[in-house]
C-alpha cells in the first residue's frame, strides 16, 4: 500500500466535502459520507465549564436535514470553508483513518464583505478498507461560541 | 395608488398609542441612554439559571446591558450579586466566565473581595492611613439578586418593588414544569446580533410569523394559540401542540420525556419584561435573555435546560429536541436572527420610520396584543411616547 497516494486519497475526502458544503452542493457532501456517518458539532462553555452538542445526527437523518435547507430562509451570502489537513493516523489493520484537520469558515455577506465565522477542529473517520475512501464520521469541534444569528448549513 | 411618496411614506398612521411604534425607539442614542437608565437600572432582570451555580463558591460572570456582574454562591449557600469591578481603579475584577472561588483578587493591584462583596484586603494599608482608606469602606457593589422558580433576578436600584411584585403572575403557566423537578442548564450561547434589543423580543412576542418559518409551517398542526397578557408588560402563549414528525426524519416526542405538567408535544412560553422570555416545548425548556450593548448591538443568551438526574439517554433526547429548535444550527433560531437584524438595518439607515402592530384578534395568536402591552410598560418606564418617543409623555 503506498501510503502517500492514500494519504492524497483521504484528503481529497475531506476537501472535496468542503468544497461541496461551500457550493451548497449537499447531495455532492453526502457522496462523499459512508451510510454509517455520524456528524457532529461540539463545542466547550466555560460558562457552565461543560461539553455541548449543537448538533448530532446519523446518515439518515443528516440527509434529511440537508434536504430541507432550501426551504428555509437562511443567513444571507454564503459561507467558505478553509481547511488543512494536519494529522492522518492509520493504526495497522484498522479499518479507517483518524484524520485532524484545522478548519475557519468565512462568512460573505450579499454586499461583499467577508468575515470570520468560526474556528475549529475537524476530527474526521474516513474509510480505508478498500474501495473509495469515505467519510464515517465527522466532529467539528469550535473553538468560536459566538455564530451570530446562526446557520442551517452544517461546518 | 399602490405606492407612496415621501410625504405619504414618512405620515405615521393615526393609530392609538401603542398600535404603532416610531423607528426612532430602534436607533435613536437618546433612546437608548433613557432606556438604560430607566428600564435596565430599574427593572429585574432574568440574568441565569440557579443551576449554574451549584456548588458554594460557584460564580457566573455576565452583563446587563453592558454593566459587568458577578454572581457567587456564598458560604451560605445565598446567591449575591455585585457590580464586577474593583473599588480601586476600576478595572474588571473577574474575568473568567465562571469557577469557584472563595475570594477575588483584583489582578492589577491584589485589592481582594470576598463571596459576600466585602473588601478583604488592601495592600500596604499604611500607604493610605493619610487619606484613610479601609477594606471595610470599599466593598463591592451588591445588586439585588432574587430567585424565583430556579430563575436568577438581579436588580440594580436598591429601591425597587420586590421581585413577586414586579412578576405578578406571569410564571404561573410554567410553575410545574420549572418548579416541579430541579433543572439544569445543559446548553449555553451567547451571540451578539446587529439589531436592537427589542427587535429581538419581538421575535418571541410576536405569535403570527409561522410564515418565515419552514419548520413551524410543518410541526405547528394545532394553531389554537391563546395569548394572554400580563400586567407589567409581561406575557404568556399556551394551547399549541405540534406534530413533530411532519419534519425531516425526526421522531415523535414520548410522554415519558414530558416535563412536570407538560404534555410532551405542547408549547407554552412566558415572556417577561424587559428582556427575557422562557419557552418551552413539553420535554425541554429555553431560556432567552436580551442586554443592549448600544442601540445597534446587542447579546442574546440562549440556555436550554433539562432535568437534573437525566439518564444519559434521556439528556441525549432533550439535547436533539432542544438542537432541533433552538441550537445555533436549529432550524429555528437563524430566521429569528435574521428577521431581527433586517428590521434593524432598515431603522438604522432611516428608511423605515415606524412599524405596524395593530393587529387585533382577541387574543388569538394572530393579535399583536403582547407586542402592545410589552410597548405600554416600555412606555411607561421611559416616559417616552412610542409613537413619538421624542415627546415627552410625563414627567419622570
Amino acid at each position: 500500500m503506498s501510503s502517500s497516494i492514500d494519504e492524497r486519497k483521504i484528503c481529497e475526502v475531506v476537501y472535496r466535502g468542503c468544497l461541496a458544503l461551500d457550493a451548497e452542493d449537499f447531495d455532492g457532501f453526502m457522496g462523499f459520507c459512508s451510510s454509517q456517518f455520524k456528524y457532529r458539532i461540539t463545542v466547550y462553555s466555560p460558562d457552565l465549564r461543560k461539553e455541548m452538542i449543537w448538533l448530532s445526527h446519523d446518515y439518515v437523518g443528516i440527509k434529511a436535514m440537508l434536504e430541507s435547507v432550501p426551504q428555509h430562509f437562511k443567513r444571507l451570502g454564503t459561507l467558505k470553508r478553509h481547511v488543512s489537513v494536519y494529522l492522518i493516523e492509520q493504526d495497522a489493520g484498522a479499518p479507517v483513518a483518524k484524520v485532524t484537520s484545522s478548519f475557519l469558515v468565512t462568512s460573505t455577506d450579499p454586499e461583499g464583505r467577508s468575515r470570520l465565522f468560526c474556528a475549529g477542529t475537524y476530527f474526521d473517520e474516513v474509510s480505508i478498507d478498500g474501495g473509495v475512501p469515505m467519510l464515517t464520521s465527522r466532529q467539528a469541534h469550535l473553538e468560536t461560541r459566538d455564530l451570530g444569528i446562526g446557520t442551517h448549513i452544517p461546518l | 395608488m399602490t405606492s407612496r411618496n415621501e410625504s405619504a411614506w414618512r405620515q405615521q398612521p393615526s393609530f392609538p398609542e401603542t398600535y404603532v411604534v416610531s423607528g426612532l425607539v430602534y436607533h435613536d442614542d437618546n433612546v437608548f441612554a433613557l432606556e438604560r437608565e430607566t428600564i435596565f437600572n430599574k427593572a429585574w432582570i432574568l440574568a441565569c439559571h440557579e443551576s449554574e451555580l451549584p456548588e458554594k463558591f460557584d460564580f457566573r460572570t455576565l452583563e446587563i446591558a453592558d454593566t459587568p456582574l458577578i454572581v457567587v454562591r456564598g458560604a451560605d449557600a445565598s446567591l449575591r450579586a455585585f457590580i464586577n469591578v474593583c473599588s480601586h481603579r476600576g478595572a474588571r475584577l473577574v474575568n473568567e466566565r465562571s469557577g469557584n472561588a472563595k475570594a477575588f483578587a483584583c489582578f492589577y493591584h491584589r485589592w481582594t473581595y470576598d463571596t459576600k462583596g466585602s473588601c478583604i484586603n488592601i495592600p500596604r494599608p499604611e500607604g493610605y492611613q493619610a487619606c484613610g482608606v479601609h477594606t471595610g469602606d470599599y466593598g463591592l457593589r451588591e445588586v439585588r439578586t432574587e430567585v424565583k422558580l430556579g430563575l436568577v433576578f438581579l436588580n440594580l436600584d436598591d429601591n425597587a418593588f420586590p421581585l413577586d411584585d414586579f412578576l405578578g403572575g406571569a410564571l404561573d403557566p410554567l410553575k410545574e414544569i420549572l418548579g416541579g423537578v430541579p433543572l439544569e442548564v445543559f446548553h449555553y450561547q451567547r451571540s451578539e446580533i446587529d439589531a436592537n434589543w427589542k427587535a429581538w423580543m419581538e421575535t418571541n412576542l410576536d405569535t403570527y410569523h409561522t410564515g418565515m418559518h419552514y419548520l413551524l409551517r410543518k410541526t405547528q398542526v394545532d394553531k389554537q394559540r391563546r395569548i394572554r397578557i400580563v400586567a407589567g408588560g409581561h406575557g404568556n402563549t399556551g394551547g399549541m401542540k405540534s406534530a413533530y414528525t411532519n419534519y425531516a426524519d425526526w421522531k415523535n416526542r414520548e410522554d415519558s420525556m414530558a416535563l412536570p405538567g407538560a404534555d410532551a408535544r405542547e408549547m407554552r412560553n412566558v415572556h417577561l419584561f424587559p428582556n427575557a422570555s422562557v419557552i418551552t416545548r413539553g420535554t425541554v425548556v429555553r431560556i432567552d435573555t436580551v442586554s443592549p450593548i448600544g442601540p445597534h448591538r446587542t447579546v442574546v443568551e440562549c440556555r436550554g435546560l433539562g432535568i437534573k438526574g437525566d439518564t444519559e439517554d434521556e439528556r441525549r433526547q432533550r439535547v436533539e429536541h432542544h438542537n432541533q429548535y433552538w441550537g445555533p444550527l436549529g432550524r429555528n433560531l437563524p430566521e429569528d436572527g435574521l428577521a431581527a437584524e433586517l428590521c434593524a438595518r432598515s431603522y438604522r439607515s432611516g428608511s423605515a420610520h415606524y412599524q405596524v402592530i395593530a393587529r387585533d384578534e382577541g387574543l388569538t395568536g394572530q393579535d399583536d396584543g403582547m407586542l402592545r402591552a410589552y410597548y405600554a410598560q416600555w412606555s411607561k418606564m421611559t416616559g417616552l411616547s412610542l409613537s413619538d418617543p421624542r415627546a415627552v409623555t410625563r414627567e419622570r
